[in-house]
């Protein structure tokens, strides 16, 4: 395929294009019906945040430049708003790029430096040993909260001591035969430093499969940036991940066990910041989420479903940034197949995080307050285990209800005798 | 096992996944936002005008004319449907087929509804009654004095009377919030300690064997909380509707959407399902924009009307069904808008789609568009449910004869 010349909208005058194109063409379909506002789950727990619909749709006609509404900056971008509404407005979009707008002249450090996740997976794994107990040691988390902004009990990425790519290079290679073909793995930053067994677990179940699995070197997609408005970085970031993942094959289709960064790629990267780059729109429909690919071979009559019975109960919770991608809750119909195990649905609308937003000092309280009817369901289900499909959700179901947390690949990987 | 696919989660999605994962069948529903529940009354109306006040709905039901939707599905239908979801919902539906409630609304005019929730039916109005309505000073969608006066000075169906005068509650929903939403004070009254404190609020303010009329806002999660405060107030109480959002349709659609997760419907939401595909002259799938496929054996169309983009209008006066083009009823016979707009019915609210008596959308020769493909609720052809108060009957009914076509259909 030949890739026409790269149009990027953003480049260096990002933010002109912000609240000013796509999302604003949709901004005249709101009827005010008000869907957005009760089901949005910041404006649930806290009248900081003044609601989707006011600070979207209804504030965005006042804009003009300057942010008329300051209580934006509460949003916390989970898209909840987008999902529900049954006009079609990008709520959530507009809000990100008002907000963008609004912090451009006074950026604070901290929102600068949690964007910098390869950077913090490169400091981490080497001394993961120190890193884990500085993470973990009160003093120095309430250093870092005065400091820089972050909260002293939010979660933080466990840091470990070998990286995916490591492991993926080190280990002894498959063998074959690959009688299904060949897929392109992407790992995302959390994937590649921190929560590596996902990677590795989503690798070995689609070689099970009988797959080839190519991963890569491949960088960051730009996420933690883009919500925290700085998308002259995110956008460097999404289209550098677009040629890495395209390194490897322009024709394959690209798994991800990283529920966040696929959504990145697929919708936020275009709808929020306005890449619009062909290169991008390769990647964004090629890619799948791991659970959705095994759904859609399920559908196609294509998975083995000769899992080993798993005789639990156990909370499953859709994380915000998978409900958005348009595929329904795929983990829940997949994991239903392995014989013994009961799936509950959380059916909680957000666990809070939304990516940074609950590590921030002054929005900890809230995302735990967003999250509590999750902590207590997953507490009251299974105090052994939960899952959920991206990472830092589970940090955050983790820390704040003390149970176990892992990617739903865990108990395919299990079922199908494979751990 | 059978594969049906629902497009769209109104009422008529909502009983129609339902209705299929009952019948044993795989259930996709999908779905571009929520669908109109919670922008409605939280009630279910059947038949409110025809265009006389009803007070018996059913049968209202069976004297429509041959192009009604209703002639399509049938009286049964709307019977099966009316029984199926007092059976599902029996903490939130209440009422007769044979029998409407009138309700006071939220501009105190007096509302015929078929099932309406347990919280309400106290409002029913009777000659001889007091009533008391109580507004709240930061909920601004509620005017307590127009809802009294206007019941004051209306004579009643059954040609009574009744008094009523209104009170004022001052209470934020939250502190230091001025003006909340009508959830907001729902998910308020959720908690003890609220409805303790807005039952010490008003109770002083109330007299003997008055009831008390309220905004429907008496819990979300909770769904006695009503009966709660009503035990704390030593009154009845009944609840009165706001504009939108619906707290009572939030309960409604929560409870039908919550049911068909757990029955294991398959839910799909936030997608707008674009484009289609026919093998043999069958639909074989649908694809949404995100470019998902969905293959099925059955496709229900419960999309709506032209509030949800399932019907739309262009500058030529072309109306199109969104979806699968499907063949439209109501079109062609001049203009659709008048310009006399509180004259005579505006002809473009009887546009949509025809059905045969198994709800599969016909051509205009009466032979069904696709032999798999059938349509629910607000997209069919030849009613005008906001002026008759017929809209969520019709979603019912249609759905569950829909339900049942494809059912014998496929098994």
């Amino acid at each position: 395929m030949t890739i026409p010349e790269q149009r990027l909208v953003m480049g260096e005058d990002g933010l002109a294009f912000a609240g000013h194109k796509l999302s604003r063409a949709s901004l005249d379909a709101c009827v005010k019906c008000t869907i957005c506002e009760t089901a949005c789950p910041v404006s649930a727990v806290t009248p900081l945040f003044t609601g989707p619909k006011f600070v979207g749709p209804q504030a965005e006609r006042f804009r003009n430049g300057e942010s008329v509404d300051h209580s934006l900056d509460y949003c916390s971008s989970c898209g909840t708003c987008t999902l529900v509404c049954p006009q079609g407005v990008q709520i959530a979009e507009l809000n990100s790029q008002a907000r963008a707008v609004m912090k451009a002249d006074h950026m604070p450090l901290r929102d600068r430096l949690i964007g910098q996740t390869v950077l913090m997976g490169t400091v981490m794994t080497p001394v993961a040993p120190i890193a884990r107990a500085a993470l973990n040691n009160k003093p120095i988390r309430k250093v870092m909260e005065a400091v820089i902004g972050v909260h002293a009990d939010a979660p933080m990425p466990p840091a470990q001591s070998q990286t995916f790519e490591g492991w993926f290079r080190k280990r002894p290679k498959p063998a074959g035969p690959f009688p299904r073909g060949t897929l392109v793995f992407f790992h995302g930053c959390a994937g590649g430093y921190f929560e590596v067994e996902t990677s590795k677990k989503s690798v070995e179940v689609l070689e099970h499969l009988g797959y080839q699995v190519l991963v890569p070197k491949q960088g960051c997609c730009g996420l933690a940036q883009q919500s925290n408005g700085l998308f002259d970085g995110a956008t460097k970031d999404v289209l550098k991940l677009c040629d890495d993942l395209r390194s490897a094959g322009t024709d394959l289709t690209i798994i991800s066990s990283s529920g966040s960064c696929t959504g990145m790629l697929k919708h936020e990267a275009h709808e929020i910041m306005g890449v619009d780059d062909e290169r991008l729109r390769d990647v964004g429909t090629r890619i799948r989420d791991i659970m959705e690919f095994l759904l859609e071979l399920h559908d196609a009559g294509e998975l083995p479903t000769d899992f080993a019975p798993i005789e639990m109960t156990v909370p499953y919770h859709a994380p915000c940034q998978l409900k958005s991608q348009g595929i329904g809750k795929p983990a829940i119909e997949v994991l239903r197949l392995i014989p013994g195990l009961t799936v509950v649905d959380s059916n909680a609308t957000c666990c809070g995080i939304a990516g940074t937003y609950g590590l921030k000092k002054e929005k900890y309280e809230i995302a735990q307050a967003v999250g509590k009817p999750l902590f207590d369901m997953v507490k009251a289900t299974n105090p052994e285990l939960a899952l959920c499909d991206t990472e830092t959700c589970r940090w955050q179901i983790e820390q704040s209800s003390g149970v176990k947390t892992e990617h739903p690949i865990y108990l395919i990987h299990q079922a199908y005798g494979l751990s | 096992m059978s594969r049906a696919v629902v497009i769209g989660a109104g009422l008529a999605g909502l009983v129609a996944a339902n209705r299929l994962v009952d019948a044993g069948l795989d259930v996709t529903l999908l779905h571009k936002g929520l669908g109109g529940l919670q922008l409605g009354q939280g009630s279910i109306d059947v038949f409110g005008y025809a265009p006389e006040r009803v007070l018996n709905p059913i049968k209202a039901v069976s004297q429509v004319a041959t192009s009604h939707p209703y002639a399509a599905a049938g009286s049964a239908a709307v019977l099966d449907g009316l029984a199926y979801l007092k059976q599902e919902l029996p903490t939130l539906l209440v009422g007769d087929p044979e029998a409407n409630y009138q309700l006071p609304t939220a501009v105190g005019s007096i509302r015929p509804t078929c099932l309406a929730q347990p919280s309400m039916i106290a409002g029913h109005v009777r000659d001889g009654a007091h009533l008391v309505i109580v507004g709240i000073r930061q909920l601004k969608d509620f005017h307590p004095q127009l809802v009294a006066e206007n019941l004051a000075r209306t004579v009643l169906p059954d040609g009574g009377r009744l008094t009523a005068r209104h009170v004022w509650v001052d209470l934020p929903a939250r502190d230091g919030e001025v003006d909340s939403f009508g959830v907001g004070y729902a998910r308020a009254f959720d908690t003890e300690a609220f409805r303790i404190a807005f039952a010490t609020a008003l109770s002083p303010q109330l007299k003997d064997d008055e009831v008390v009329g309220l905004p429907a806002v008496l819990g979300l999660a909770d769904v006695k909380a009503w009966r709660d405060l009503a035990g704390k107030l030593g009154h009845q109480v009944f609840e009165i509707p706001l504009p939108p959002p619906s707290v009572p349709g939030m309960r409604l659609n929560e409870a039908l959407t919550a049911r068909a997760r757990s029955a294991g419907v398959r839910i799909v939401p936030g997608v707008r399902t674009t484009t289609f595909s026919t093998v043999a002259g069958r639909v074989a799938s649908v694809t949404t924009a995100a470019g998902r496929t969905y293959s099925g054996d059955a496709f229900v169309l419960a999309t709506g009307g032209f509030e949800s983009g399932a019907l739309e209008l262009d500058s030529h006066q072309v109306v199109r069904e969104t979806l699968f083009g499907l063949p439209l009823t109501g079109v062609g016979d001049g203009p659709l808008v008048h310009g006399d707009y509180w004259g005579a019915e505006q002809p473009l609210f009887r546009v949509g789609v025809s059905v045969d008596a198994a709800m599969r959308p016909i051509d205009p020769w009466g032979a069904p568009a696709y032999p798999n493909l059938w349509a629910a609720g607000g997209i069919l052809a030849g009613a005008s449910g906001w002026k008759e108060l017929s809209g969520d009957g019709i979603a019912v009914a249609s759905a569950v004869a829909a339900a049942a076509a494809i059912t014998k259909e496929l098994s």
